[in-house]
């Protein structure tokens, strides 16, 4: 059971290594309830190899993950009510409408229907969906998949909210009226985990970041540092 | 968990309603092709296809024909599926996700063991003992497939797993030695499907009280399956994913060239289909190719051997066609991948769909040659009036049913 309390996302001495070397090194950070955090990195840094730790996706060698207060990795079903995560590439079933598919995310998910259908319906409407309830899944555009995909994560109103490259593809009106919506969410207490190579949204938005390096060096940029990296947004390493 | 298992068999129906609700030529056509090949070998081979059941070795045999596709397909169906992540995250219990596709596995063991009495059908055979014999086959090769599997699963995760000495044996690869467990998996229910087959038809007398006393003994092995993948599938699910990593191609091995051996004499642009599509099957089904040399190998060997025989005779052309059917699945599956995908790239070069499809029999026609000629060679030398043409023949008639298909199935 996920604990009231606890933080949305607490990773401690996170490592990962594949083939190819290592991707994440002893890697530590906390999501605070209410702020948003940016994951950055050049290609192939290990963003999706982090967010895949942190939603069970990918098997960590070492390392805690906590996702308020439970491990992924032992209680599976507590971890998923806490996050809504929206990958890179999102996953939809290409043989079921857009509605069916959102339906069946709410029941999976345990919603009460009728609950869910007047949030299912607000979303929709928020990202210019609505009018495409019984378009088939794999008919939709790249764009129209992913904001299903940003509202079957929406949907359960998660306390972490994992966004993979999500604001790729949408367009500008769709991609304002969602960072309103999440800013609506973290003033309800939700926190945000965001991957973007947007470097100027992600350094107007977001109030902290994690910079990933190749060789699974990382930097945690706090405080002084992250106004520092605010202020000339790159992707290199800081200097102290 | 039942509230789950109820909505996942829901969503399975509307899934599996999908081709009907809204059909689509190459759907049908990637369906249809492979069935209606199997169903027309199986009927024309008739008696050379059909084991002796009389004969222990003979029900043995059938055991294994029957189990062996329900062992070597547990683990795609099992462990696989494209969901898997999806349903993870959406808070699906590993054991309602287990559950159905212990389903999936068991329809298609009803499938292979009606494919497996068509001979007998064909032949106008009494169908009591090999409907036995296939059914109690598949059957417990099913359970024994979910037990195997998932007790592989929970052991590869296991902290304390220690690989023994067989899987050291694979020392050549750290990985494969830690994938060990999973590696030997499906020879348990190949070895329980054959020893049931032998069991089951030992005397008629007793036939259906042994076929239920088998059946009833391997079915408290589902719910230990389940409970072991539940317990497993948070680590090892992830695991599942990161072992079907493929390392890049090595230097020199399956290299994109335009225009080699036989090639030379298609148009261009379908030359280059072919060297594409020759290139994505070896890296993406390399399967169809390796299945190539073993089966040759060993059909050349037996003709050779005994190639006046009618029954080896029977038994090299099941098992050719078997393989060209693994390559033309193959190749559909190729067109597959293309769908809503990859297609725009031939769209945007200009190539006409004649090209594709002319570069697409091409590369099929070449994955089956491999077995084709040496098969052809030796049937001509080793087999009273020959006929060995006819294996090109058929070779070519397979690549372009099977290069129809998957062109059918990437769509426009």
């Amino acid at each position: 059971m996920t604990n009231a309390e606890a933080l949305p996302l607490e990773v401690r001495e996170l490592t990962k290594a594949y083939r190819r070397g290592t991707v994440l090194h002893h890697v530590s950070f906390a999501v605070r309830a209410g702020e948003a955090v940016a994951l950055l990195g050049s290609n192939g840094a290990g963003k999706s190899t982090l967010l895949g730790c942190v939603t069970g996706d990918r098997l960590p060698d070492r390392g805690e993950i906590r996702l308020c207060g439970v491990d992924p990795f032992s209680d599976p079903a507590g971890a998923a009510g806490c996050i809504g995560f929206v990958p890179e590439q999102p996953f939809l079933y290409g043989e079921l409408t857009l509605r069916e598919m959102l339906e069946f995310v709410a029941e999976a998910r345990g919603l009460d229907a009728a609950a869910a259908r007047p949030e299912t319906e607000r979303l929709l409407t928020l990202l210019g969906l609505a009018g495409a309830e019984a378009t088939l899944c794999r008919e939709l555009s790249q764009g129209m998949g992913r904001k299903t995909a940003l509202i079957a994560a929406l949907l359960h109103r998660p306390r972490l909210i994992l966004l993979d490259e999500a604001l790729n593809g949408l367009d500008r009106p769709s991609a304002e009226r969602l960072v309103a919506e999440l800013d609506a969410r973290r003033a309800a207490g939700a926190a945000v985990l965001l991957s973007s190579h947007d470097l100027d949204f992600v350094a107007g938005w977001c109030g902290r970041g994690v910079l990933l390096a190749p060789g699974g060096h990382w930097y945690l940029l706090d405080g002084e540092a992250w106004e520092r990296w605010r202020r000339a947004p790159s992707l290199r390493p800081p200097e102290y | 968990m039942p509230s789950h298992l109820s909505l996942l068999l829901r969503l399975e129906a509307r899934r599996l309603a999908d081709p009907f609700r809204h059909p689509r030529l190459g759907t049908w056509l990637a369906v249809l092709l492979p069935a209606v090949l199997v169903l027309v070998g199986l009927w024309l081979a008739g008696e050379q296809a059909r084991p002796d059941l009389a004969s222990g070795d003979g029900r043995i045999l059938f055991g294994f024909l029957v189990s062996a596709p329900v062992a070597l397909q547990a683990y795609p169906l099992l462990f696989r599926p494209a969901d898997d992540a999806f349903l993870r995250r959406l808070g699906v219990p590993g054991g309602a996700s287990f559950l159905l596709r212990a389903l999936r596995l068991l329809a298609l063991a009803l499938g292979v063991i009606a494919v497996a009495l068509i001979p007998f059908v064909a032949t106008g055979s009494p169908l009591g003992l090999p409907l036995a014999v296939a059914s109690v086959a598949g059957l417990v090769s099913w359970a024994v497939a979910l037990w195997a599997h998932a007790r592989a699963a929970d052991t590869t995760v296991n902290p304390n797993y220690r690989p023994g000495l067989l899987a050291m044996t694979m020392a050549l690869d750290r990985e494969l030695v830690d994938a060990a467990p999973l590696v030997f998996a499906p020879i348990w229910p190949v070895v329980a499907g054959g020893m049931a087959a032998l069991l089951a038809g030992i005397s008629a007398g007793t036939l259906p009280l042994r076929v239920a006393a088998m059946i009833v003994l391997v079915t408290p092995l589902i719910p230990l399956a389940v409970r072991r993948f539940a317990r497993a599938t948070p680590r090892f699910s992830p695991h599942a994913g990161e072992l079907a990593y493929a390392p890049p191609p090595g230097a020199g091995e399956s290299e994109l060239v335009i225009g080699r051996g036989w090639a030379r004499v298609l148009p261009r642009r379908a030359g280059v289909v072919r060297a594409r599509d020759a290139v994505v099957v070896d890296r993406r089904f390399r399967w169809a190719g390796r299945a190539v040399w073993p089966v040759a190998i060993f059909s050349v060997l037996a003709l050779v051997r005994a190639g006046d025989d009618p029954e080896v005779r029977g038994w090299v052309t099941a098992a050719c066609a078997l393989l060209l059917l693994a390559q033309a699945a193959a190749v559909i599956a190729l067109g597959r991948l293309e769908r809503g995908r990859l297609r725009w790239i031939d769209r945007a070069l200009g190539l006409r769909m004649m090209d594709r499809l002319v570069g697409r029999w091409a590369t099929a026609f070449g994955l089956a040659l491999g077995v084709a000629i040496p098969v052809a060679l030796a049937w001509a030398a080793n087999v009273p009036a020959p006929s060995a043409w006819w294996w090109l023949v058929g070779a070519a008639a397979v690549a372009a049913l099977a290069s129809g298909a998957s062109v059918a199935a990437a769509g426009r």
